[in-house]
C-alpha cells in the first residue's frame, strides 16, 4: 500500500533517481539458453536416431552427417552447462542460496548430468537433463517474484519447458 | 532533512531491487560514523546520484569506499573512495517494489 501511494507519487511529481548501476549486462540473466540449449541436446539424439534406423550405406555422407550431430550435442551441452555456472556464480547469492537451500545439490546434478549427455547418446539422460534445467528455472525465475507456466517448445522435440507467466 | 529516491539498476541487487524506494537523511551522519555495510546515496560528478554500500573508511583521509554487491557493479573499484561531503544521506527506510 506506502508502496503502490509512492508510484502514485512518483508517476505525477517525478521522485529523484539513485542509480545502482552495473557495467555491461547488469542484470540480464535468463536461463532459457540452457533450457534451448538442453533441448537441443535431446534433437540432435532424436536426430541421430533417426539417420540411424534410415537403413542405407555408410557412407562418407553418413559419418559426416552422424558427427555433425554429434559436435551439436557436444557443444549444447556444455553450452547449457556454462549458462548455468553464469547464473550460479554470478546472480544467485546468499539470500537466495537460503530460501533455496538445495540449490548447489541442483546444480552440481546438472552440471554431471550435461557431462553424461555429452558421454552418452542415451535419449533418457537428455531428458532428464532438461527436466533438471528446468527445475533451475523454476528457482531463478521465483528468486525474482515472477511467476512460470510450463509449456511445451513450438520446435521439435516439443518437451516441456519452464516459462515466466509474464 | 529527509528525501525520497527512487532505485533504478542492479548493482544492490538482490536486496535492493529496482523500482525499491529509499528514504534517506544526513542526521545519522552527525550523531555517528559509517559502518561497514550502511547503504547510502552520494553524489558523483560523473554518474550523478548513486547509492551504494559502504564497504571500508579509509583512515585519516575521510573517504569512503563503496561498492555494490553485484559482480558488475560501477563502484570504488572503478571511481575510488568518495568524500564524505558528497554523501547526500544515509537509507533509514527500504520500501521494497512488492513480488509480482
Amino acid at each position: 500500500m506506502i508502496y503502490r501511494f509512492l508510484e502514485t507519487i512518483d508517476k505525477t511529481f517525478g521522485i529523484e533517481k539513485a542509480k545502482a548501476h552495473c557495467d555491461i549486462p547488469c542484470g540480464i540473466y535468463d536461463p532459457i539458453t540452457a533450457q534451448i540449449a538442453a533441448l537441443t541436446v535431446v534433437r540432435m539424439i532424436d536426430l541421430m536416431t533417426d539417420l540411424e534406423n534410415k537403413g542405407g550405406d555408410k557412407n562418407k555422407e553418413y559419418f559426416n552427417t552422424f558427427s555433425r550431430y554429434v559436435n551439436i550435442k557436444e557443444e549444447h551441452a556444455e553450452k547449457a552447462k556454462a549458462e548455468i555456472r553464469v547464473i550460479w556464480g554470478d546472480y544467485l547469492k546468499a539470500q537466495h542460496l537460503e530460501k533455496y537451500p538445495d540449490t548447489h545439490n541442483l546444480v552440481h546434478k546438472i552440471m554431471q548430468m550435461g557431462s553424461k549427455a555429452r558421454q552418452t547418446a542415451d535419449r533418457e539422460t537428455a531428458v532428464l537433463f532438461v527436466e533438471a534445467i528446468n527445475e533451475f528455472a523454476q528457482i531463478f525465475w521465483e528468486t525474482k517474484g515472477i511467476a512460470t507456466k510450463r509449456a511445451k517448445a513450438p520446435y521439435a522435440p516439443a518437451l516441456e519447458l519452464v516459462y515466466p507467466a509474464l | 532533512m529527509l528525501r525520497l529516491l527512487k532505485i533504478t539498476g542492479q548493482s544492490l541487487s538482490p536486496e535492493y531491487q529496482e523500482g525499491d524506494f529509499v528514504l534517506i537523511s544526513k542526521i545519522p551522519l552527525f550523531i555517528s560514523t559509517l559502518r561497514p555495510g550502511d547503504i547510502i546515496a552520494f553524489h558523483h560528478s560523473t554518474h550523478g546520484t548513486l547509492i551504494k554500500r559502504v564497504d571500508h573508511l579509509l583512515p585519516k583521509s575521510n573517504q569512503i569506499f563503496v561498492t555494490g554487491t553485484h559482480p558488475s557493479s560501477i563502484d570504488s573499484h572503478q571511481f575510488g573512495a568518495i568524500k564524505q561531503q558528497d554523501i547526500i544521506g544515509k537509507v533509514l527506510w527500504h520500501i521494497q517494489k512488492p513480488a509480482r
